[in-house]
């Protein structure tokens, strides 16, 4: 081979080497198909578009040019009579006959659905993973769940968790005062505990305030005698009576299950439903990683 | 023959014509009547939704978002339910985009809020810190054009049957007589947001456009 | 060789098409240059308030490179090369003059209606056809009168066959003027009811799914017959022009051209693979764009072929590299067009950086490649003076070939990679990456291309400031140069 094919292909393999290196650092799936053959297309057009316009240029240096004319120029330019090259011809050939091969057999016309395919997809995935995660321990529930929070909850909750300066709920905290003070004053009607809705207006004025800062300290120190109002549903430790009202005391599962399934509509805004988005596997992980977020 | 045809322009031309036209018909055509077909239950979009959809048009979020989720499982984890034909129906233009720059939005209304738009379309850092998502501040102060999204509403009821009800008519009458409920959706939006700015001029009876745009983001489902 | 001494061609309209394509390219490639540094840097968002964010600058920058400097390229040569091989002067007709100028006007006027419109948000949102109804209107008129210059100066032509160029042209001619119309059918709503609200706006006669259909129809082959169909129409005539070789092969062209003509129109439903059109039409798509490469390569290696022996010439004019370098960019742009229009290399390459990687081999190494070579050629015949420099045209070349590498070869890799890992799932079966972490990783990749957008750049400026030193303050030349063209 001449040396500017050479060069030519040791950029293409420069390029190649450059691509490989990239997504190797990120970790991706290399057993993924679809990835395999995405690198083995770059392999493709690297090595032809280089190797093959090298190869003509470098005839520029070799070859001369030669033929017979046809009798009539246009401004001063000739044209040879010269037949196709064949390699041209039998590639030209070649891609027909590939064309053939993917209506037929690739992705065969009257047989191929993508909708399909993708319903095999999540079938086998699903299999896979939910046969593997099904009695997961709470070291995998907890790596599982950092990884869908910070996919699903980080762009609202922040990558800590830490509610972006009270742009959503801050869960190094249970609650802030000025969310226990709006539940108490307008109540709370949207988690669908068993024990229904919470009433409005339980406490007022001092007392309210004394629960609230009560709450929000994470139930710590002395006990305001006014939160007995509450421990008649909430408990009196705040943990909800066995999941009848919500855990105001910590993050559990019951609590994140809920809020994922009804949405949430607070002080601090809306938080979406999950429902349908999640399986319960995953709901479990991210209740698992909510509750030890510090 | 060829020769021929070179020394022929007309004929020529004509040639090159049928050669490049045909393909057309077969590429399009057949899907015609099938791809217009909306999905059951499927709404035409309010004329709030419209306006909306306008502002997206205009600042030209196509540029950065996809409406498409295609069918691998990585997307439906990601963005939802594959999109599918019918649900574009009242599409017009179709806003599928050519980048993802940044997220699909195809059904960004069902896993973000009124609350969270305002302070990323005010601020996208102040939500996401690595975005590179330009600040729409703007939105906050310039006025949306309903009027003209309700001549589209009526436009497309009268010329392509989209079924919207009596109220829209095209007229200056009608338009005058549905312009409070336009305004009344608007409210419902404004409520969930916190700019003062925004919620004085909706109490005013003006619409901003990131009002419209909010309202427009959440039907996105 | 007969000589053309005895006519004098009249290129007073490409002259004034070569002003716009240099105004129009420095434009276009300055915005260019803002939206690539905006992405790495968003700062730069906010320098010209709400006109000046990367959203509202991105169709900017494509529409003043496509309509403004593209077009006026495509004109700049039709007007020149049109009468060289029909051997018939302008001046010869005083309709066809005035034609032609009217072409030159009327764009001139609706360019500048189609800035102004498109930055205060008046825009239709299809990708490629931003423009509203009454700007359409425009078009379709700017586009007639061409048409009237092509068919004229056929009409009263002395050559009677019809060159290689030409064929192009009068593609690029009917091809758009087909897709043009149909994808911008639409309904003004100003009139559609009692004139309320907005006279600019309109709605689309499709929608949904067919809108895409007609979209891509359109978008893709708007490609095809604005960036591929009249940059060939230039390489046929000024490389063997400009190097006094005959072309390599008749019968190469002949079939370049009818396959091409007839296989571009089926590929542009490869926009559309995985989305809600069925599937045999993306597998339509699919197959026909694989089919293409070679009716594309056909004239990019005709032309290569051309040059056989030439290696001389190819080392001692600049123009000639140009020209060279133009075809095999076409050759790469054309193989990986194909690739990533593949099901399964599509599923990763759509969306990605890839893509506008993808379209700038093409624009960058072929077309602006091309219409640069074509100028500075055109220059020394239109203004009668030798090209001012060169060196400088020597540096050019070395600077923008070693941006255009440095554009598509990040794009590439940053594609790939955010396409991969939007994909990427971990050991329990979660996507791996947040959307936010696939946007920070590509950083480093923007700043590359930004940096080559800043030296494509100075290289467009120096070739504008070479080509307005040509016309001003160069050497006169006596004679009109055969073939190579006369530089200091
Ligand atoms: C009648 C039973 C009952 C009483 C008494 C009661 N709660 Fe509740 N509480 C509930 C129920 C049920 C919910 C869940 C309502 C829902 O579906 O949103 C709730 C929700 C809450 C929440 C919101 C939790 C969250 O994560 O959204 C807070 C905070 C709260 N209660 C605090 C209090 C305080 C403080 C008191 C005393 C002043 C109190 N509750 C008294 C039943 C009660
Ligand atoms: C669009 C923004 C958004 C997203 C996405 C989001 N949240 Fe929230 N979330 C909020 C807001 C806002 C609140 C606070 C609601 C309030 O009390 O005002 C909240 C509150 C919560 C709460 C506390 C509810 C309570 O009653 O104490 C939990 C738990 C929660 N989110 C979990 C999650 C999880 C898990 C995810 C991801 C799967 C998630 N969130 C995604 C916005 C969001
Ligand atoms: C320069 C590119 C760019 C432009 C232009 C842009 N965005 Fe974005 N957008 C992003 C990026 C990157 C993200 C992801 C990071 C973030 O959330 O800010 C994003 C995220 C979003 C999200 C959150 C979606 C999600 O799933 O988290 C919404 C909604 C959104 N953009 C709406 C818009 C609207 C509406 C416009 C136009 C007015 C717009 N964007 C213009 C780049 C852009
Ligand atoms: C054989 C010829 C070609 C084929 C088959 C082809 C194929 C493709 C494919 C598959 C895409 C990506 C679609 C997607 O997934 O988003 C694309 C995009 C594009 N190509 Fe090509 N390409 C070819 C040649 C060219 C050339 C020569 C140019 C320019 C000089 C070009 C310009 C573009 C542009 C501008 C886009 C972007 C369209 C968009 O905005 O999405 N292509 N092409
Ligand atoms: C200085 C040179 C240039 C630079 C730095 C540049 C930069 C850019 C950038 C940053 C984008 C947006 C990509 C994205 O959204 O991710 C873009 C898009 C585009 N540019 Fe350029 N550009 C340049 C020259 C040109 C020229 C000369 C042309 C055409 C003749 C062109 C045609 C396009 C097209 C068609 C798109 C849309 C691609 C798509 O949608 O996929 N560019 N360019
Ligand atoms: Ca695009
Ligand atoms: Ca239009
Ligand atoms: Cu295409």
């Amino acid at each position: 081979m001449n040396s500017l094919v050479i060069k030519a292909l040791a950029f293409a393999a420069v390029l190649i080497i450059g691509t490989l290196v990239a997504v190797k650092s990120m970790n991706v799936n290399m057993d993924d198909t679809i990835n395999q053959l995405t690198l083995l297309g770059a392999v493709a057009i690297a090595v032809l578009a280089f190797g093959v316009s090298a190869k003509y240029i470098n005839q520029m240096k070799t070859d001369t040019a030669t033929g017979e004319l046809v009798d009539h120029n246009w401004d001063g330019i000739g044209e040879y009579k010269n037949e196709l090259p064949s390699g041209w011809a039998y590639a030209f050939l070649g891609t027909l006959i590939w064309t053939v091969w993917y209506w037929l057999v690739g992705y065969p016309v009257n047989a191929y659905s993508q909708i399909g395919e993708y319903n095999q997809e999540v079938l086998e995935y699903n299999k896979k993973f939910e046969e593997k995660h099904k009695n997961a321990d709470a070291a995998t529930l907890k790596a599982m769940g950092e990884s869908i929070f910070l996919v699903q909850c980080a762009p609202c909750h922040g990558e800590t968790g830490d509610g972006l300066s009270g742009k959503a709920q801050d869960f190094t905290k249970r609650m802030s005062k000025e969310q226990v003070l709006n539940v108490i004053t307008n109540g709370s009607d949207q988690l669908k505990y068993p024990m229904g809705a919470m009433p409005g207006g339980m406490a007022s004025g001092a007392d309210a305030e004394a629960i609230a800062a009560y709450v929000a300290g994470g139930m710590k120190g002395e006990q305001p005698a006014a939160f007995g109002v509450c421990a008649g549903c909430h408990g009196m430790d705040g943990k909800g009576n066995g999941g009848t009202a919500p855990n105001i005391a910590e993050y559990d599962e019951t609590l994140v299950t809920a809020v994922l399934t009804h949405g949430k509509k607070g002080v601090i805004g809306a938080m979406p439903s999950f429902k349908g988005r999640l399986t319960p596997v995953q709901e479990k992980a991210l209740a698992s990683y909510i509750s030890t977020i510090k | 023959m060829f020769h021929w045809l070179e020394k022929n322009p007309f004929f020529f031309a004509v040639g090159v014509f049928v050669v490049i036209a045909f393909a057309g018909l077969i590429e399009i055509l057949p899907n015609f009547a099938e791809a217009s077909r909306p999905v059951t239950g499927l709404k035409p979009y309010s004329v709030l939704e419209l306006a909306g959809k306008e502002v997206y048009k205009k600042d030209n979020c196509i540029a950065c978002h996809s409406q498409l989720i295609r069918p691998f499982k990585s997307e439906t984890d990601r963005y939802g339910q594959v999109s599918l034909s019918g649900e574009y129906a009242y599409d017009r233009p179709f806003l599928w985009g050519s980048k993802r720059t940044g997220p699909d939005l195809h059904r960004v209304g069902n896993y973000r809020t009124t609350d969270w738009h305002e302070n990323h379309m005010w601020d996208p850092k102040s939500v996401v810190p690595q975005s590179i998502m330009p600040a729409y501040k703007h939105m906050f102060t310039n006025l949306a054009d309903i009027e003209t999204a309700y001549a589209e509403a009526s436009t497309v009821k009268a010329v392509f049957n989209t079924p919207y009800g009596p109220e829209i008519d095209g007229t200056k009458a009608g338009w005058e007589k549905y312009k409070p409920t336009v305004l009344e959706e608007a409210k419902k939006i404004a409520a969930d947001m916190k700019n003062k700015d925004v919620k004085d001029a909706v109490a005013r009876g003006e619409v901003p456009e990131i009002v419209a745009m909010i309202a427009y983001l959440n039907r996105l489902k | 060789m007969q000589s053309n001494a005895a006519l004098e061609y009249d290129y007073s309209v490409a002259k004034l098409f070569t002003y716009t394509t240099i105004l129009f390219g420095f434009l276009g490639m300055l915005i260019g240059t803002l939206i690539a540094a905006q992405l790495a840097f968003p700062e730069l968002n906010y320098l010209l308030g709400e006109y000046g964010t990367f959203s509202r600058l991105r169709p900017m920058h494509t529409n003043i490179v496509i309509f403004g400097f593209t077009l006026s390229g495509i004109w700049a040569t039709f007007y020149y090369v049109g009468q060289r091989v029909l051997k018939v002067s302008m001046a010869e007709s005083k309709f066809l003059m005035f034609m032609g100028k009217f072409h030159f006007w009327l764009y001139f006027v609706g360019a500048l209606l189609a800035v102004i419109t498109l930055e205060l948000g008046m825009t239709q949102g299809k990708e490629y056809a931003v423009f509203e109804w009454p700007i359409d209107i425009v078009i379709v008129i700017i586009w007639v009168s061409w048409g009237i210059s092509i068919f004229g100066l056929i009409g009263i032509r002395r050559e009677k066959t019809l060159y290689i160029s030409l064929w192009y042209y009068i593609a690029c001619f009917l091809g758009i003027a087909m897709l043009y119309l149909f994808n911008n059918m639409s309904v003004p709503t100003y009139f559609a009811t009692e004139n309320l609200g907005s006279f600019m706006h309109s709605v689309s006669m499709y929608s949904g799914t067919n809108d895409a259909l007609v979209q891509w129809w359109y978008g893709h082959n708007a490609v095809a017959f604005g960036f591929t169909v009249p940059i060939v129409a230039m390489v046929y005539y000024f490389l063997p022009k400009e190097s006094g070789q005959a072309i390599y092969s008749y019968k190469l062209s002949l079939l370049s051209f009818w396959g091409l003509m007839f296989v571009y129109l089926w590929a542009g439903s490869h926009h559309l693979i995985w989305s809600t059109v069925p599937d045999w039409m993306q597998t339509m798509g699919s197959v026909f764009s694989v089919v293409l490469i070679l009716p594309s390569w056909g004239s990019a290696i005709n032309m290569l072929l051309t040059m056989k022996g030439e290696w001389n010439q190819l080392t001692d004019n600049p123009l000639i590299k140009f020209m060279v370098l133009a075809s095999t960019f076409y050759m790469l742009s054309t193989l990986e067009g194909p690739i990533q229009a593949i099901k399964s290399v599509n599923a990763i390459a759509h969306f990605t950086d890839w893509i506008p990687g993808h379209v700038h081999d093409g624009v960058l190494g072929w077309v602006v490649f091309m219409i640069m070579a074509a100028l500075f050629h055109m220059a020394p015949r239109m203004f009668k003076r030798e090209i001012y420099s060169k060196s400088l045209m020597e540096k050019q070349f070395w600077l923008q070939t070693t941006a255009v590498v440095l554009y598509f070869t990040s794009m590439w890799i940053a594609g790939i990679t955010q396409g991969m890992m939007w994909r990427a799932v971990d050991e329990y079966g979660n996507l791996m990456y947040s959307f936010i972490d696939t946007v920070a990783v590509l950083h480093p990749y923007y700043v590359i291309r930004a940096l080559a957008g800043v030296m494509y750049l100075v290289g467009f400026i120096m070739f504008a400031y070479n080509m307005v030193k040509t016309m001003t303050a160069s050497k006169e030349l006596a004679q009109e140069p055969q073939f190579r063209s006369p530089m200091a």
